[in-house]
């Protein structure tokens, strides 16, 4: 399930400060996304076994911004839209999590709220349609009809579907390698090992620029068929070519028949600082906590819900085997 | 300057080699003997003298008949693993582990990843995902009893022997029937007698036959759901005597 973290600084705040704030996110979290001028979105997915529960790192955000130089509110929700009106309606200093269904929370709020233009929501207001609630139960396919695509998105919103990921930044110059192939490709292993290069040669450049990729862009042109076009996201951000090779890999094993490939290329669409990490000093090593959780993720998104658990046992009395431990499913 | 070059030229080629195979693709002599030592988890029982514990960058199978003690001392090897602070994948594709008796058998469960994948191919997917990732240190595959209708045969978990292969991941296969077309270490498991009280089931004895024809014998409680390590069948018979 996304978790998204949205801090708004206050409006007093100096450019320097708000600028100090978002290194500081940078620094501290996975995947960060500037919103609007001082108004930024913590994707927290994945990052609860490493920080801590989602309010607690929310909680450290606030900290975090004071240190910086700024006040913020910082609110915490199953999307970036609700946790962002959630974060205009906490006050500075302070941090809230959503307890509500997003649905039921945006419910009361006026319709301005959504991200709509001036004139639907007055053409709204003639319809007596005020706020969130009444907006989300009108007919999708109405609204899409009659009101145009950005009032069905908003419609979307309305209704606690929040799909829109935490963007990063793209890089300031392209990071991009490509390759032509002599014999068509045909076999995903063959791919993956032609890949490999691929992803070294965009690895050195990132590193060379300080940076680690977030979303990566696999483009393959095939003879027989549309050219292939695979986008992944890496958390946490990474410049392992290793990291990349393997996340292309999982998304190549989703397509049974490639068809021939004649050339491929690689692209860093979104970018993040290079932050340093220590490999195998210590048992306990975090890089390797990381590798198993993404591959949890992985394959939770593969295999569906109720196939990757973790145990814990619960009552070693019981008198029925079943309730003697508790199965949890494993989201990240 | 000659030497300094070359030094600097063989790095390079040495960084270039780990990057593109992995880390631990080359290895300084020096370093091989501590590598070797590294490459076995202890399960700190009988079986370590029989097999000089489990390998890894390879697969090993525990075969034997429904309650034969082979999930107990697969569950030993587990919390090895776990010793080293690592994680633990476990694909359990017909739901048949105990979370109990893994922790009484000293398996973090906060560090144990269950997989119950439905079909074969996911199966296998999952076990190819954790054996490639490096993120485990062992990857249990406990095809299940052979009396259910088991998605998994242990001929099937082929594909996964090159990719175990030269990582520093321990592949454990639990499984009722010996592979036919495969060639595995293996490790075959016999219950030797049942203990009974009060008319009751309380445990039973076991014994592991290695590959050299050795032997260890272990005893299982039921109730408490603990592993009693009797000792190597050699050293036994030394003390008889």
């Amino acid at each position: 399930m996304t978790v998204v973290a949205v801090a708004r600084t206050a409006q007093a705040a100096s450019d320097a400060a708000r600028a100090r704030v978002l290194s500081a996110l940078r620094t501290a979290l996975p995947r960060v996304g500037v919103l609007d001028r001082g108004v930024y979105a913590c994707d927290l997915r994945g990052t609860r076994r490493l920080l801590g529960a989602p309010f607690e790192v929310a909680g450290r955000i606030v900290a975090l911004c004071e240190r910086a130089g700024a006040n913020a509110a910082v609110g915490v929700g199953p999307g970036v839209f609700v946790a962002r009106v959630l974060a205009e309606h906490t006050p500075l200093g302070q941090a809230s999590e959503l307890a509500l269904d997003p649905r039921v929370y945006l419910a009361p709020l006026p319709v301005a709220t959504l991200p709509l233009d001036v004139r639907i929501v007055d053409e709204l207001a003639l319809l007596g349609i005020r706020d969130v609630g009444a907006f989300a139960a009108l007919d999708r396919s109405a609204v899409l009809d009659r009101l145009g695509r950005a009032a069905a998105a908003a419609h979307g919103l309305a209704c606690g579907m929040d799909e829109a990921p935490v963007r990063g930044v793209p890089p300031r110059r392209p990071i991009r390698a490509s390759r032509r192939f002599d014999d068509a490709i045909s076999s995903t292993e063959q791919l993956v090992f032609a890949l490999r290069a691929l992803a070294d040669v965009v690895a050195d450049r990132l590193r060379a620029d300080g940076l680690a990729v977030l979303r990566l862009v696999l483009q393959a042109a095939r003879e027989d068929a549309p050219s292939l076009r695979l986008e992944r996201v890496l958390l946490p951000p990474t410049a392992e070519p290793t990291a990349l090779v393997r996340s292309l890999r999982w998304a190549l094993e989703e397509w049974p028949d490639l068809g021939r490939i004649e050339a491929a290329a690689i692209e860093a669409l979104e970018v993040e600082p290079l932050r340093g990490r220590q490999l195998g000093l210590f048992a306990p090593d975090g890089a390797h906590a990381e590798e198993a959780i993404a591959v949890a993720q992985h394959l939770r998104s593969r295999l569906g819900a109720g196939a990757v658990l973790r145990a814990r046992v619960q009552s070693p009395d019981a008198r029925l085997p079943e309730r003697e431990a508790e199965w949890t499913e494993v989201v990240a | 300057m000659g030497s300094v070059a070359g030094v600097a030229a063989l790095d390079g080629a040495v960084a270039r080699i780990g990057r593109r195979f992995g880390t631990r693709a080359l290895v300084r002599g020096a370093s091989f003997e501590r590598r070797s030592e590294e490459g076995v988890l202890r399960t700190g029982t009988a079986f370590d003298r029989l097999a000089g514990g489990v390998p890894t960058g390879a697969p090993c199978a525990f075969v034997g008949t429904g309650t034969s003690g082979k999930l107990s001392l697969a569950l030993r090897a587990v919390a090895a693993a776990q010793r080293e602070g690592a994680h633990v994948m476990w694909i359990d594709p017909t739901a048949s582990l105990d979370a109990l008796a893994a922790s009484r058998a000293g398996v973090d469960l906060d560090r144990l990843l269950v997989v119950r994948a439905r079909t074969r191919d996911d199966a296998i997917a999952a076990a190819a995902a954790g054996l490639r990732s490096g993120g485990f240190r062992l990857v249990g595959f406990d095809t299940g009893p052979a009396l259910l209708a088991t998605p998994v045969r242990v001929d099937d978990i082929a594909p996964l022997i090159p990719i175990v292969r030269g990582t520093a991941s321990a592949l454990v296969i639990v499984t009722d029937q010996a592979p036919r077309r495969l060639v595995l270490p293996t490790f075959r498991f016999e219950r030797l007698s049942w203990e009974r009280q009060l008319d009751r089931t309380t445990g039973w004895t076991f014994r592991v036959a290695g590959t050299r024809g050795d032997e260890a014998l272990f005893h299982a409680r039921s109730y408490a759901r603990t592993l009693l390590d009797l000792g190597a069948r050699d050293e036994l018979l030394e003390a008889s005597a």
